[in-house]
């Protein structure tokens, strides 16, 4: 076996499984303080990408400062759809809130397409083109932009959720929601909170990812299918699952690909997260009830 | 006790009702308008072709009816969205047929489309097949059946003797979308590249919904060919890969599949596609008549830039103009008409078409080459 | 003979005579989608409506059971009547095989595992090219044919599906006054409590599952014999959507919400034509409205008003209108 290959295909996945895992995390924290399935997450996730695209060419600002702005944008984005579609169905069937979601992606991916134009786009950065030889690896800055802001992300994340005043009433919901009220947690501030930092990760994977591709109405299907397949994998609500399910997603792929066959690289992802299911039903780091 | 929710879901009823009592079918006016039904991927992955498509119909229509139109009627543009996907296609063909009343079709972008779509359509209106170059669209044609795009056997031809000739690759991996298409590409160049000496590293065959390349580029890269051709139609598609070729560091010669060089592939592929052959049946200074009124009309109604895509969308307006024009005025003696177009050399943007009994076009085709951002002509 | 069973029968009776008053070849093609989806939707409904599973792998069964009538008849020269059952058959083993596997776990992660499995089912189909023909799909499927009658256009097919739609619902209709049907209810309102009563529940959805998959098959063959064409495009995420919405926004549970569903489904698209551009906009937003506003779908603003009515006639203001649909819904 090329080794050198080996390494690049090895370094490919990684970053890959890196942009999953940070399209999952929002996924898997609004299930986890919310048990909402949230379908639309994709879509928020193409917001962020046509965000930084139009801060950078209508605006005029730099890369770094159109990608914030349009993660910020996006939270607020999503912290209305929660006032107007995920609050007050909170009470209702678990079928109702995953459908509404359904629809709610095909609304703001129909919205896009006519806003936006079907023409692909393409997120400029300075960084896309260059290129970086890390011993016989080569990836462009872009690339490495993507893991190390997601490494950095995750671990503010885990910060935020683990010490906050916010993030402990997040965790105390997860776990009892209507315990946490009697406490005197206001559970919409909650919601609000929770949706806000999920759709600003989505918002935020898409500005980083955008750079690497080229963008399209039609992506957030993409982001929402590898969201959840890694949540799944990882177990709903676990946001350390969520990080080894991505890598590991990404990796299999990326070997898959290379080293079976690339027509099938998608079905590998399937076929395990089928795997993983069938020996833990409930993914990878699942437990109890709550937000790890 | 009606409550708020009920009087909402009676609203919302209501809503789902409205639409249901659609406008009847148009007026009838003195002078009834050709009808011509445009069907093409209006959503979905390929809905910039579809709308590059429109536009490029709907200039050389505008420049006809200026003029006073055919035998003195208006040209009238239905179109129709087929999704890209062959089932939508023969909704949409049988929609415009036997509800909309058409006189003609316009269609097939893509050869899935085009291939059950002509099955609708057979021996029972003209039907102009536009891009999809998928042979057995004419080999199992009909009567009234006209496809303007070069086969792929055609295109081949002609751009492995250039490719041979002029670009010289020692070796060639290719990089093919999965589909007829793509492996049809496959079989000709492999053939046609190694009769004239060029050595065949290898190929990997990606799938239309995919978003990322790094995989297939890292392993084509790592054979080492002195050249990598790209065959994409989808122009995000063949963006992200041209970027992608030359972001894992593979420092080569990129070739572009023939026919699908366009200036939005150019904008987005950024340097990754400077001098980039490929070969055209679309350049602007090929001295046609009707080319530079057509370019003005298309850049004065639309922000996007003229491409072959549009151009064929315009010789298929073309080409049923001089149809009805030649026959006397009458749009549904299809005998006559097609019998005209196969009898006689049509002139039009992309020059003069002729067509073989079994309604295939032969067309003009140019090397082209990315000088600057911009696709010039390769002139000897 | 009483009130439901007259109104039944005039229902039928309209069904019977519709393609009479549709006028053209147009109108009628759109009634065969209907009864079409109406079909697939009824068999998805009993996953959805019975067993209270949302499966995202329905349209890959549809898939694999038009894929099987058209490799039979187009490869291997045996006529679409043999397909049409063996499409079934097929299509059930795979519901067997993805149902066991995928029955043990419910909710989230059953809908993710399903379109897990529908996924890979795509992608084969889209890579298996020897026998699939791969991306291109296949074309020139032969019509169906039974001895003289072949369903070449679409009146007869209407009246082919229409037959089956009936058969289908009434076998629903059946099963659900039935002691599995009552095994099915009690699993999807409370599934330890029917465990603790007897009940198999492994066994009962899993029965369910591939019934409703072997319909799906039938229903794909019919399709791929009527369109005459078929790419992997039929087991992709836009059909998945597409049945989930047919269902839901009918009335899950019900016989009536599913059929009519897939008349709101099949005519709102075709009259939004007039929309343009915003026709999908405006479906997303409509399909949005319904699932926030009337849960239970379509058949549930029957049940409302009936409600509304009987508490107004009774003079109690107690009854408040179902939510939930029962078994039955609008059917009775």
């Amino acid at each position: 076996m090329d080794f050198t290959v080996f390494a690049q295909q090895i370094a490919n996945g990684l970053v890959n499984g890196m942009a999953y895992v940070l399209i999952a995390t929002g996924l898997t924290l609004v299930f986890g303080v919310l048990r909402i399935v949230n379908f639309a997450h994709g879509e928020f996730y193409m917001l962020g990408a046509y965000l930084t695209y139009f801060a950078g060419t209508l605006l005029g600002l730099d890369y770094i400062t159109a990608a914030v702005l349009g993660a910020v944008v996006v939270a607020a984005l999503g912290v209305v759809a929660n006032k107007l579609i995920f609050w007050p169905l909170r009470r209702d069937h678990e079928f109702t809130i995953l459908l509404s979601s359904l629809g709610l992606a095909l609304l703001i991916a129909n919205s896009g397409e006519l806003l936006f134009g079907a023409d692909p786009k393409y997120v400029e950065s300075p960084f896309a083109d260059e290129i970086l030889d890390i011993g016989t690896v080569t990836l462009t800055q872009q690339r490495v932009l993507v893991f190390a802001a997601a490494v950095a992300v995750l671990v503010a994340v885990y910060l935020f959720i683990r010490y906050s005043r916010f993030g402990k009433m997040m965790r105390a919901t997860a776990q009892n929601p209507d315990g946490a009220a009697l406490t005197g947690i206001n559970i919409g501030l909650v919601h609000s909170y929770t949706f806000a930092l999920a759709c600003g990760l989505a918002a935020l994977s898409g500005a980083l990812v955008g750079p690497t591709v080229m963008i399209f109405p039609t992506i957030g299907n993409w982001a929402v299918l590898k969201g959840f397949i890694v949540v799944i994998m990882g177990g709903l609500g676990s946001v350390t699952g969520a990080l080894f399910a991505g890598l590991l997603l990404g990796v299999i792929e990326s070997l898959g690909g290379g080293y079976i066959s690339l027509g099938f690289m998608e079905a590998i992802g399937y076929a395990m997260i089928i795997a993983v299911l069938l020996w833990r039903p409930n993914g990878l780091f699942s437990t109890a009830r709550g937000l790890r | 006790m009606l409550g708020r929710r009920d009087l909402i879901a009676a609203a919302a009823t209501l809503a789902l009702a409205i639409p249901f009592v659609g406008p009847s079918a148009g007026a009838l006016a003195q002078q009834p308008p050709i009808r011509i039904a445009l069907i093409g991927p209006m959503s979905g992955t390929g809905a910039f072709e579809g709308q590059l498509g429109l536009e490029g119909a709907q200039a050389a229509a505008a420049i006809i009816n200026a003029k006073g139109g055919v035998a003195g009627r208006k040209l009238e543009l239905l179109n129709y969205d087929d999704k890209g996907s062959p089932e939508d296609g023969v909704s949409a063909a049988k929609r415009a047929i036997e509800q909309d009343n058409v006189d003609f079709i316009i269609g097939g972008w893509f050869s899935a489309v085009a291939l059950s779509m002509k099955e609708v359509t057979r021996d029972k209106i003209i039907t102009v097949m536009t891009s999809s170059q998928h042979p057995k669209v004419t080999e199992e044609g009909h009567k009234y059946l006209f496809r303007l795009n070069a086969t792929s056997a055609m295109m081949s031809n002609f751009y492995s003797k250039a490719i041979c000739g002029q670009i010289k690759p020692k070796s060639i991996a290719f990089m093919n979308v999965n589909d007829d298409w793509g492996r049809l590409e496959l079989d000709n160049y492999t053939k046609l590249l190694g009769e004239c000496g060029i050595e065949i590293k290898g190929h990997e065959f990606y799938n239309r919904t995919d978003t990322d390349f790094t995989t297939a580029l890292t392993k084509l890269k790592a054979l080492n060919p002195d050249a990598i051709y790209v065959a994409a139609i989808n122009t995000s598609q063949g963006a992200t890969i041209y970027r992608q070729v030359r972001q894992t560091g593979f420092r080569g010669k990129v070739i572009a599949s023939a026919g699908n060089m366009n200036p939005k592939l150019v904008e987005l592929s950024g340097n990754s596609l400077e001098s980039v052959y490929s070969a055209s049946p679309f350049v602007e200074d090929n001295g046609q008549p009707s080319m530079k009124p057509w370019l003005a009309e298309y850049r004065k109604s639309y922000k996007n830039e003229p491409s072959f895509i549009a151009a064929l969308g315009a010789q298929g307006v073309e080409l049923i103009a001089a149809g009805v024009a030649g026959t006397g005025g009458d749009p549904r003696a299809y005998d006559k008409i097609a019998a005209y177009l196969k009898a006689n050399e049509t002139p039009t943007v992309l020059g003069n078409v002729r067509f073989s009994d079994q309604g295939q076009a032969t067309q003009p085709i140019h090397l082209v080459q990315v000088k600057s951002k911009q696709i010039v002509a390769v002139r000897d | 003979m009483n009130a439901k069973h007259i109104s039944l029968a005039g229902g039928v009776l309209l069904l019977g005579i519709l393609p009479f008053l549709a006028g053209n070849a147009y109108l009628e093609h759109l009634l065969v989608l209907w009864m079409l989806y109406a079909l697939l939707a009824l068999s998805l409904n009993i996953i959805i409506g019975y067993l209270g599973e949302l499966s995202f792998g329905h349209a890959a069964f549809v898939g694999v059971g038009a894929y099987t009538s058209a490799i039979l008849s187009t490869q291997l020269g045996l006529p679409p009547l043999i397909g049409l059952p063996l499409a079934g058959l097929v299509a059930a083993l795979f519901g067997l095989v993805i149902g066991y596997a995928a029955l043990r776990v419910v909710g989230p992660q059953f809908a993710i595992l399903t379109l897990g499995f529908g996924s890979i089912l795509y992608t084969v189909t889209n890579h298996w090219v020897d026998v699939t023909r791969g991306p291109m799909g296949i074309s020139n499927i032969p019509p169906l044919s039974l001895g003289p009658v072949t369903f070449t256009d679409a009146r007869e097919t209407y009246y082919l599906v229409l037959g089956l739609v009936l058969v289908v619902a009434f076998l629903c209709h059946a099963l659900v006054n039935s002691r599995t049907g009552r095994a099915f209810i009690a699993v999807r309102e409370n599934a330890p409590l029917a465990a603790s009563l007897g009940v198999n529940v492994f066994h009962t959805k899993l029965l369910g599952f591939v019934v409703a998959t072997a319909i799906a098959g039938v229903g794909g063959a019919i399709y791929a014999h009527y369109i005459k064409v078929i790419t992997p495009d039929i087991m992709g995420v836009h059909n998945v959507a597409a049945l989930i919405i047919v269902v839901v926004v009918g009335g899950r549970g019900t016989i009536v919400g599913p059929i009519l569903g897939a008349l709101v489904y099949i005519g709102l698209l075709e009259s939004l034509r007039v929309a343009g551009p915003l026709r999908m906009v405006v479906f997303a937003a409509l399909l949005t409205g319904t699932v926030v506003f009337l849960p239970g779908g379509l058949v549930s603003l029957w049940q409302r008003w009936r409600g509304n009515h009987k508490a107004e006639n009774n003079a109690t203001a107690t009854t408040a209108p179902t939510t939930l649909p029962n078994a039955e819904g609008g059917a009775k």
